[in-house]
Order: structure tokens, then sequence, then C-alpha cells
């Protein structure tokens, strides 16, 4: 039993972590949150059972077309849904333009792939074991994205551009960086992180359309405790998520486990609205 | 016949326009039934295999000149598994429609919600869901079930554990629409009657596609046998293949949808099938020769004539499908379509001869299916659509 | 009433003849009228199905009224507001069966399904006065699940996956078309309820705390206060929606309480348009009726909402009511020209003035090891003009949002009449008779110029929530009184033949003489200019000074927060300089233009 607790509660907190990675990648670029990062997880499912299983494309281009499908709805989120409301003085039409089109790909990935969870096929034809692939697949996308990021933000030019932006708006306009390239990039990034995550979830979350609105909620929690912006205690948070979620769901029952989770998620907020580790005030008048 | 819910809506533009003042029935006037299968969505198993014998069946009747003369229009409104869009549909049904008999919801949750409404219409209405509750001739007089109860198929399925396999330790888990919390409350007291003991109980998210949890819960608590109660083919076919992931070996007695071809599709590996004891219905499984009735080859036959899918389904629904028209026409036949005199007629039917059982009726009880035809059987005995009765099963 | 032909007594009649700043009572109610009439006579012409749609947009729109004030007026992103209907539905179905306690009549059901919704809609809606509006649009979508996730597993009261009867009332309401009428009156009081409040101070604070929430503050507008109840009446509200829901079900099971619902509520709203009663009620039948022509869209119902959403969001954020806002379209006279009436100012700032000053004493504030103010000493003396100048970024605007409570000095104190001002309690000092105006207008730009200037008076109103609700005596005293007072106001200003134009089609000197007229609607004893002249041509500068010097011979003291030298010279009794958070000089105006540091410093050759 404390086996599988860990191996699931790892490995769920892992792809939780990449969806609170994904919202912070965009919201690093756009100071806004976006609905559509529990639906590039769900994607990254769907879109593999639907290359691999169902079209019989092999594991690897269909990995690739997985995560081209993921840039392309990131870009997708930035263009219809981010860039137009940007400007606008209402900063919570961003809340309803992403919901609306979060609600949109989902709806449409209901209606015509199933309303039920599909089988989503094994990547790699080997025998069960204990420490299955479904377990170690999540785990280790979560430490290339990591790695990756960080290898990014430190040692690439580009990297150091998202930085810029994400810190300074002004500062970094008038340096003369380009902020809407930069954007777009960042949010494709995103939809890459995203997908990635479902994908490599898909072994154990199967492809199922209602995964968005699960990976919406339980992707934000990490974010909120860890941070709005912050990578590195969206992966504390999330792994710690995805423990205590499973732990709750081993002793008690699905239930009762999603009761408890979000009881903690909401006390917690209550008494640190900013997350764990906090945000900077801003001038307000 | 059927009608989609374009036509529905149209004609019922038209009924709505002069639904004032209905006129007096003409002679070559359809007769209209009213259908509610779920033939979408999460428990949508069962009605896609009644709705295969049914449209059947209304054709040949149709086809041998209807009843009187008069041709049987089949409304059909689709439940998608919702309750609340059964509501809906039984609403439309009886108010815009007016149709003389009801045939479904073919699941309980839905059945739930819509019998009283449909008592409330005074509309007779005949179906085939499993819960205890769903009948009862004093609060109910116009609701027929053509199928067995929660009662008889937890008798089975319960005697063949305890009694037949001789396993005192028992989990039981069942999804958390209506149908599956229904059957758990009622098979977990009359386990414990016969002496079973009960070591898990749960109700779990059909959706949910992690069940490793659950079943890790079971084995610990020392479970023997494994009883799902749902008719979600993923559901229980992810129950199968985690069983067999974990490569525990204990038998699974429980809902029909065990074996069907939408779960034997969904199994990760064919043997994963062994030691999984479906219940069925004696008519329409192979007898311990070896042999079908003659009425099932007969109907298979037919339905291979008529080139009817099975391999995805099971062969009770299709013939539960075929069998419930033909007993709503022979009651117009014989009384016409008046609500009272149809409910009457049910009233005291003797054994109609149905493919999947005889029904009969009475005044006071509404439960038409036969306690000694429900038995369990072995799912990968499948073939042709029909099971063998399971190991160890008596006569 | 001033019956006397004195030349004041003229204009305000002048005034009150034209452009009366609220739509005309007919105009407004008729909408409501032919959509009651339609759906009395209903049953007429609509057969038994079309019956059960209808009676579905009545009790949805129940639901969504109420919804309208938290989501609408208030701004509060609350998607997961099925779970009240999921509660009221259950409470009222568990309560008259008889599960847990000796059944209850339905009508006593509902009621008591009602307290139960206002307890959780308080519950539900609390964080959102702690949470960012993302955390909370989240949160409110965990407790839909949660609420759900309860059903489900508390068996023994309701029935788990099984579900329970919905409640069945009695005659005459027990029929299709009965029940059909009992669910029409419902939902035609929740409609005259949640216009009152619309059309009330209440309204336009939850508007002002949506779209400019530090100009609320500063007028003294509460908003935890406003959003508890807010949230209190639309819980009680969606829960007596579930309960007709149940009893329009017959039969309700947890399955049926489903996110779609939630969205279609939601979405409702934002179709219909913000600050709008008629918007969203025609969004509610529209979206509830919509699925029902053709079977395909039925299955697309949820897709069609969201792409609806989206193309609402991008290209008609006013929604349904934007589109039907036909006032709104007449073009505005161009060349229009503020003309400030000094005689109405005295009018209308009537009260006493401050027996003491407003005084700055040894004031320090750092932002990290910045020193913003520096031990600042400074005094606003009632009836005189205090101008505060410097270079950007000497500390002027925190001086001024000190003193209104944005920040807490650390070191040193505000003064009124002696007593050091409580640090960081900005919506008292509205309380205090202490306004002020802001560096960019803040304004509420989807309300009419008056009801912008009404919002200033808020704290003046007596009625409670309860009597703006029900339309009772008090409510309407309170309106006739802030509309008059608001009419004064903008007539001073010299803005009155706008009252009645949408805020958002003003040009920005325009603007910034409403904000003037909203903060002189709290008869202020102080107020606090921050930078009024920003923008304004040379003509319109000259009227502003008219207009100040009116104001503080009405025995106002005057803080002024300007760039503009001239302006200040010419008006000011006393001006302070300020260089880097420190008093570089202060004095009368003479003394300071001839100051060799202020001159080196700011004001240059």
């Amino acid at each position: 039993m404390i086996e599988s607790i860990i191996l699931s509660g790892t490995a769920m907190g892992c792809i939780y972590a990449l969806i609170a990675v994904t919202y912070n990648v965009m919201f690093s670029a756009s100071r806004v949150f976006s609905f559509t990062a529990g639906t590039l997880g769900m994607l990254g499912g769907v879109l593999g059972a639907l290359f691999i299983a169902r079209m019989g494309m092999p594991v690897a281009l269909g990995f690739i077309v997985v995560l081209a499908g993921g840039a392309a709805l990131g870009l997708v989120t930035e263009i219809v849904a981010v860039r137009p409301v940007l400007k606008s003085l209402d900063q919570h039409l961003y809340v309803l333009s992403t919901l609306a089109l979060a609600l949109m790909v989902q709806q449409f990935t209901a209606i015509e792939w199933s309303t039920e969870p599909q089988p989503f096929p094994r990547l790699f034809g080997l025998a069960r074991v204990d420490f299955d692939q479904q377990f170690w697949l999540p785990m280790l996308a979560c430490a290339v994205v990591i790695v990756g990021l960080e290898l990014l933000y430190r040692h690439t030019l580009i990297g150091h551009a998202f930085l810029a932006i994400a810190e300074d708006n002004y500062a970094a306009r008038a340096l003369g960086l380009p902020e809407r390239g930069l954007r777009m990039t960042s949010y494709a990034l995103a939809g890459v992180i995203g997908a990635l995550a479902g994908f490599a979830g898909g072994e154990m979350m199967l492809a199922f359309f209602a995964n968005a609105p699960l990976l919406t909620f339980y992707g934000f929690v990490p974010v909120s405790l860890g941070g709005m912006g912050n990578n590195r205690g969206a992966v504390v948070a999330g792994l710690l998520l995805g423990l205590f979620q499973q732990t709750a769901n081993f002793l008690v029952g699905g239930i009762f486990a999603s009761v408890a989770v979000f009881a903690v998620f909401i006390i917690v907020l209550l008494a640190r609205p900013d997350g764990l580790v906090g945000a900077a005030q801003q001038r307000r008048v | 016949m059927s009608m989609t819910r374009r036509q529905v809506l149209a004609s019922g533009a038209a009924a709505i326009a002069g639904s004032m003042a209905r006129p007096a029935t003409a002679a070559k006037e359809p007769i209209l039934i009213g259908y509610l299968p779920a033939l979408t969505g999460p428990s949508s198993s069962t009605g896609v295999g009644i709705n295969r014998g049914i449209q059947l069946a209304v054709q040949e009747i149709n086809a041998a000149g209807g009843i009187d003369g008069r041709q049987i229009e089949l409304i059909t409104r689709d439940t998608q598994s919702d309750p609340t869009k059964a509501v809906n549909g039984a609403a439309e049904l009886t108010r815009g429609q007016k149709v003389s008999v009801v045939f479904g919801p073919v699941n309980s949750g839905e059945s739930l919600a819509v019998v009283p409404l449909l008592a409330r219409t005074n509309t007779p209405q005949v179906h085939p869901c499993w819960v205890d509750s769903l009948t009862d001739p004093k609060k109910y007089p116009m609701c027929f079930r053509n199928a067995p109860t929660n009662q008889q198929i937890g008798g089975a399925a319960n005697g063949y554990v305890v009694d037949v396999l001789k396993h005192k330790k028992v989990a039981v888990i069942s999804d958390t629409t209506g149908y599956g919390t229904a059957s758990v409350n009622a098979y977990v007291p009359m386990l414990k009657a016969k002496g079973a003991d009960v070591v898990y109980q749960g109700n779990v998210d059909a959706a949910n596609p992690d069940l490793k949890p659950e079943l890790l819960r079971m084995r610990s608590a020392g479970a023997e046998a494994i009883m799902p109660w749902s008719v979600n083919a993923g559901f229980l076919s992810r129950i199968i293949n985690t069983r067999g992931q974990m490569e525990w070996d204990v038998p699974i007695v429980g809902q029909t949808t065990l074996g069907s071809g939408q779960t034997q599709a969904l199994l990760e590996k064919p043997d994963y099938w062994a030691k999984v004891y479906p219940n069925n219905f004696r008519p329409v499984c192979y007898a311990a020769d070896g042999k079908l009735t003659d009425r099932t080859s007969a109907f298979l036959d037919r339905l291979k004539s008529a080139r009817i899918e099975m391999s995805d389904t099971l062969l009770w629904w299709i013939a539960v499908g075929y069998d419930s028209p033909r007993m709503i026409a022979e009651a117009m036949k014989a009384v016409g379509t008046e609500a009272e005199q149809i409910v009457g007629y049910l009233n005291k039917l003797k054994e109609f001869p149905g493919v999947y059982g005889d029904i009969s009726f009475a005044p006071d009880q509404h439960n038409g299916y036969p306690d000694q035809e429900v038995v369990m059987v072995e799912a990968n005995s499948l073939k042709d659509g029909a099971f063998k009765l399971a190991p160890g099963y008596g006569a | 009433m001033d019956t006397q032909a004195t030349p004041e007594a003229t204009e305000l009649r002048a005034v009150r003849t034209t452009g009366q700043g609220t739509p005309g009572a007919l105009g407004a109610v008729l909408p409501f009228l032919v959509l009651l009439a339609v759906g009395v006579a209903f049953p007429l012409f609509g057969g038994g199905y079309w019956g059960v749609i209808a009676t579905r947009a009545c009790v949805y729109w129940v639901l969504v009224s109420g919804l309208n004030l938290v989501v609408g007026f208030a701004g509060q992103i609350a998607i997961g507001w099925v779970a009240l209907l999921t509660l009221g539905a259950y409470a009222t179905s568990v309560l008259a069966a008889g599960n847990v306690m000796p059944a209850l009549p339905p009508y006593l059901a509902l009621v008591c399904a009602a307290l139960v919704g206002a307890v959780f809609g308080l519950i539900v809606g609390l964080p959102a006065l702690r949470l960012r509006t993302f955390y909370f649009a989240i949160t409110t979508l965990g407790f839909a699940t949660i609420v759900t996730q309860v059903a489900l597993a508390w068996q023994s009261v309701t029935g788990g996956g099984i579900g329970v009867p919905g409640p069945v009332f009695p005659e005459p309401f027990a029929s299709q078309w009965g029940f059909y009428y009992f669910c029409l009156g419902l939902a035609a009081v929740c409609t005259w309820m949640t216009a009152n409040i619309a059309a009330s101070r209440f309204g336009r604070a939850l508007t002002a705390i949506r779209d400019a929430e530090v100009a609320a503050e500063a007028s003294g507008i509460a908003k935890p206060a406003l959003l508890a109840i807010v949230f209190l009446f639309s819980g009680a509200v969606a829960a007596v929606a579930g309960g007709l829901f149940a009893a329009l079900q017959s039969y309700i099971t947890p399955d049926a309480f489903t996110f779609d619902l939630s969205v279609l509520f939601f979405i409702a709203i934002l179709i219909g348009g913000r600050s709008s009663v008629l918007g969203p009620l025609l969004g509610t039948i529209l979206l509830t009726v919509l699925p029902e022509f053709a079977a395909p869209l039925v299955a697309w119902s949820t897709f069609l909402y969201a792409a609806l959403l989206l193309v609402i969001v991008l290209a008609i954020p006013g929604g349904i009511a934007e589109l039907l806002d036909f006032r709104n379209r007449r073009p505005l006279e161009s060349g229009r020209a503020i003309v400030p009436q000094p005689r109405l100012v005295a009018r209308l700032l009537d009260a006493a003035p401050a027996t003491g000053a407003l005084t700055l004493d040894q004031l320090g504030l750092s932002f990290g090891g910045v020193r913003a103010i520096d031990g600042l000493d400074l005094e606003i003396r009632p009836g005189q003009v205090h101008g505060l100048i410097g270079p950007n970024g000497s500390g002027k605007t925190t001086t001024l949002n000190v003193i209104s409570g944005y920040y807490a000095p650390q070191r040193g104190a505000v003064r009124l009449e002696g007593a050091a001002l409580p640090p960081l309690a900005r919506h008292l000092r509205a309380h205090m008779r202490i306004a002020r105006t802001f560096q960019t207008p803040r304004i509420v730009g989807s309300a009419s110029v008056l009801q912008n200037v009404m919002i200033g008076g808020t704290i003046h109103g007596h009625g409670t929530f309860v009597e703006s609700l029900l339309s009772l005596p008090r409510h309407w005293r309170d309106e006739a009184m802030l509309r008059e007072t608001a009419m004064l106001a903008l007539a001073a200003v010299g803005l009155e033949r706008l009252a009645p134009v949408r805020a958002d089609r003003l040009q920005h000197a325009e603007l910034r003489f409403i904000e003037i007229a909203r903060a002189l609607m709290l008869r202020p004893a102080f107020l606090l200019l921050d930078e009024p002249a920003a923008g304004l041509s040379a003509e319109e500068i000259v009227r502003l000074s008219t207009l100040l010097l009116a104001i503080a011979r009405a025995g106002v003291g005057v803080l002024l927060v300007e760039h503009h030298p001239d302006l200040i010279f010419d008006i000011c009794h006393h001006v302070t300089v300020l260089n880097l958070g420190r008093k570089l000089a202060a004095g009368t105006p003479a003394e300071i233009r001839s100051h060799r540091e202020v001159v080196n410093a700011y004001l240059g050759g």
C-alpha cells in the first residue's frame, strides 16, 4: 500500500506540477492566468490516444505531433483570448475569455472524441512492473521540464528575455525587447509543457475530456500555494498535493479525498492569500 | 418506425397548435409508443443493445399489418444517461406527444425520476430496470417491469458467491449512479443475511481512471470475491484490468455488463476475462448439453438475417428490446389503446412468451420475470452471443 | 423647495427640468411589463412541452437575478454558483420528504432552504474579499465539486446516487400550469427586487466596487459589508431556485447539477451585460430556449454558450444591454464647455466648516530603502487652498495617499482637529468629511454621469438594503435626496447637461470635473485634489480655479497637489514645496515664487 501511495502520489504530483508550470509560464509572459492550462493537459492525453492508438502513428511521431498541437493551442490562447483583452482597462476580462476558449475546446473534445474515458496506449511495450512506466513517465517529464527551464532562463538569450519581461514589463520594452513575439513564444512553450504533462500522464489519467476541469483546479493549487510565477514553489507544492491526495484516496476513498484536498486548499489560501511564498505589493493609487 | 428528435419537435409544434381539443382517433392513425432509451452517455450499453431489438420488433409488427391496420410509431427521446433529460423527455412524450404507452427508461437512475411523473399523467409504462422500488402496484398502478428485480439478481449472484464458490469475505463496489448505489444498498444486507462478511463497500465515480487504490483496499481487507454493480463498460473493464495487473486471483461476480462485448473490447489482455461471472438469463444461455432453446435459436437466426450486430453488446438486451413492443402490441390488439384497458390486460398477463423469458403479471405483482431464470454465466465462454452457465452452477 | 424668483431658484428649476439623468420611468419598466404579459399569456399559445421550458427559464432566472448582483454588478467571478442550486434543491426536498426530521410543508421547506442558501452564499462568497479574481473563480469551482461529492456521500440524508424526490407543491400549484404561474410569480418578484437594488445606492456602490474600487473606498463604501449582504441575498434566492428546480424535475440526483448549468448561469449574465437587469433576463431566456430549437444544438449547447461568451468579451463587452442602450447612441453636442457656477457651490456646501485644521505632524514613510516622505509638517486650514508642489517623485501623491489612508505612516501622524486619524481606514475618511480626487479619474464607465456623482453621497443614505429591496419609502427619500444633491453638484461644476450620458463617452476634462462633483457630494470639510489640472486646456484651468476658489470660500480646506505653477500661484493661500520627500520651502505664493532653492530645483529661471 505505501509503495502504491508514494508511486502514484509522486506521479500525479508531477503532472500537477507541470500544469502549474504551464500556468506560471503564461503568467510570466502576460500577468494573466489562463483557464486553458488544464485543457492543454487534457489534450495531451486525448491527442496522444487519437494519434497513436486510433490512427496508428508510431509513438515518437505521435509524441511530436501532440506537442505541436499543444503549442498551437498555446498560440491560439494568446492570439484569441489574451492579446485582445490585455489592452482593455478591465483586466478581469481575461478570466472570461480564457474560460470561454477552454470550455469550447473541452466541449468539442467531449462531443467529437467521447464523453467516456478512453484507453491511452502503452508507450513502451514493456511488461508491467511495480515501478511501471505510468509512474516514471510523468516524473521524467517533470524533471526534464524543470531542468530545461532552468537552462533556458540561465543560459540562453531568449531565456533572459523571458525573465526580463516577467520582471519589469516596461523596462524590457524600453530596452527594445519584442514584447509580442516573446509573449507568443512563451505561450507556445507553455502549450508544449501542458501537452507534455497530459501525454506523460496519459497512462495514469486515460484520455478523458473531463480531465480538463480536473487539471485546471488541481494544477492551480500548486500555483496559488507556491506563489504566482514561482516554478520551484509550484513543483514542491505539486508533489505535496499529489502525495496528500493519493494518501487520502487510498485510505478513505475518492469522495472524501477531493473534499479533503479542497478544504485544505481553501483554508491555506484564506490564511495566506498570496500563497505560502508571497508576492510583491503593487501600488494601486 | 422511429423519428429523429427534429421530426419529433416539428410534429410537436403541429401538435401544440391543435392540442387543446384532441380529435377522436381516426381508424388509420398510427399508434404512438414513447421510448426513452439512453443511447449516449456513460450508461448507454443497455440502451444501445435494447434499441436493436426494439427497432427489429416494431419493423416486424408493422410489416405484418400493425395493430388492426394501424402502424406503430416509436417516438424516441435519448435520455443521454441523464435523469434530468429523462424527465424532460418523459414530459414531452406525455404532455406534448400524448403517447399511449411509454417503454423505458432503461436505466434505474433515470426511472427513479420518470416513474412518478408518468404516474401523474396516467400513462401506462413498461420498463426493464432492476432497482426494487421501481414498481409498486399501489403507488404506481400503471407501471410494469418486464425484467428481474435487484432482489432476484442479487439472490442469484450472492448465492453463487456464498453457496457455490463458498467465499465468505466479499467486496461490493458500484459506481455513483442511482442504479449502482441502490444495488449496493440492497445487496450488502442480503449478503450479511446469508452469513457473509462484507469487508469492503464502496461507490466510486465511474470515470475514475485509477481503481488500484480501491482494489488494494479490498485486498488488504481480505476480500475473496469482488462484486461490481455498474452498467458502465469502462468502469467494469478497469476493475478487471486492475485485478489482472495486480495478479490477484479472485473471482469477479456481478453485473451482466461484465460479459458484454463492449467490456471485452476494453480489456488489456483477453485472459483477464477468466474467472468473471456476470449474471444472465437461462433462456438465452447454452444449457448443460451445449444447446440453445428452439425459440432462442430461431431468434438468433432472425438477428443474423437482419444483420444485427451482437458482438459488442449482450444478447439478452436485444431480446428484451425485441420482446417489449410485442407484449405491448399484444395488449393493444386485445383491448385497444385506452390506458385503463391496457393496464387491465397486463394485470392478467400469464406467461407471455418472450425470447429472454416468459412474463407474467398480477394486480398485486408488477414484476414480471420468473425467479428461477436468473443465472450466472462464465464471461469468456461467449460464442455467437450466448454464454455457458458458470461452473458449479446447479440446475 | 424654493419658490421665490431668485436667480438661484431659476437656475435650479432649469436644471431640474432638463436632462434629469435617469431614464424615463415608463421607458425603463416597459420591457419588463411586456415580458410579464407574454409570460402570463403563455399557456394560451404554448403547449405542455414549451410550458416545461418556460417554467425552467423562470426557475433559472430566479437564481440568475440574484447572481447578477454578484457577477454583473459587483464583478465577482463566481463561476460555481450551481453549488447553491444543489444545496437549495436538496434542502427543500429533504425537508419536504422528511428524511431528517418530520416532513415540513413545501413552502416552509422552501423558506428554510432560502436560509441555508443565504448562509452558504456567504461562505462561498466571502473568499472574494481576500482573494484575487482568478483565485476566487477557482475556489467557487471547487465548492461546486464539493457540494456534489457531499450529496453523493451523505446517503442517509440525500440518498446518494439514488437521489430524493422533489417537493410537490399543493394545489393550485401542483398542476403544470399552476406550477408555472408560481415560478413566474417568483421570477417577477425577483426581477422587481433586483431592479430596485440596481437603482439604489447599493447597486451603484456595487458597480463602484467593481470598476473604481479606490473611488468607492474614498466615498466611504465598505466593501465587506456590502458584498456580505449581496452574497446572503444571492445565496437565498439561488436556494429558492433550487427548490423550484427540484419540484420541476420531480426527482433530483447529484448528476443533475452539472458544471454546464453553472456555465449557463454565468454566461447568461455576461451576455446580458453588466449593470443591467433586463440584459441578463433576456440572456437567461435566450440560453434556456436556444438549445430546444434543434436536436443537435442540445448536445452542443455548452459549446455555443462558450463561443457566445468569447464573442461578447471580444466584441461587445457590454452585452445585450449595450445593444439595447439606444439613448447612449445619440451623438453628444460638440464644443461643449464646462461652466462652473460658484453660487451653486455655496448652496451645495452648506454644512458647517471644520473647527480645526488637518495637519501633518512630522510625517515619515519609507519604501524599502527609499524615504518617500521624510519629516513633513503641513497644515490645511478650513477655507484656504494649500498647494503642494515639487518635482516628480518628490512624494506629493504619496503624501496625499497617506492622508486618505492608503499607506500608514511609519513616523508621525495625520491629525484632524488635533486627533490622529486611524492609519489605514481609508473608507472611514468619507465619514470624517475628507474627500479626494485621483490622478487618473476613477469612474464607472458604464454608468451615467449622474449615477457616478450619486455614488459620492452613498454614505448619506439612511435606508437599509432590505428597504431598497422592497422599495419602501425611505429608499425613495434617499434616492430623491441623492439625485437632487447630485444634480446640484453637477450644476455647480458646470456639467448638468451631461447628467444622463454614459460616463465613458465623456472627455478627459469632463471626467475630472465629475470627480470633483462626486467629492463634493460628501459636503467635505477637507478636499484633497491629485493633479486635477492635468490634461486640461488653459480655458478649463481658469474655470477650475474659479471652482476651487468657490469651494474654499464655502469653508472647505483644500489640498491641491499640482504641476501647473500658474494654477498654484493664482489660487493658493499657502504653498509647500517638496523635494525628495522633504519640505524644501513653505509660505505664500509670492515667497515661494522667488525662493532661490525652489527656483533651482523645480521652477526654473
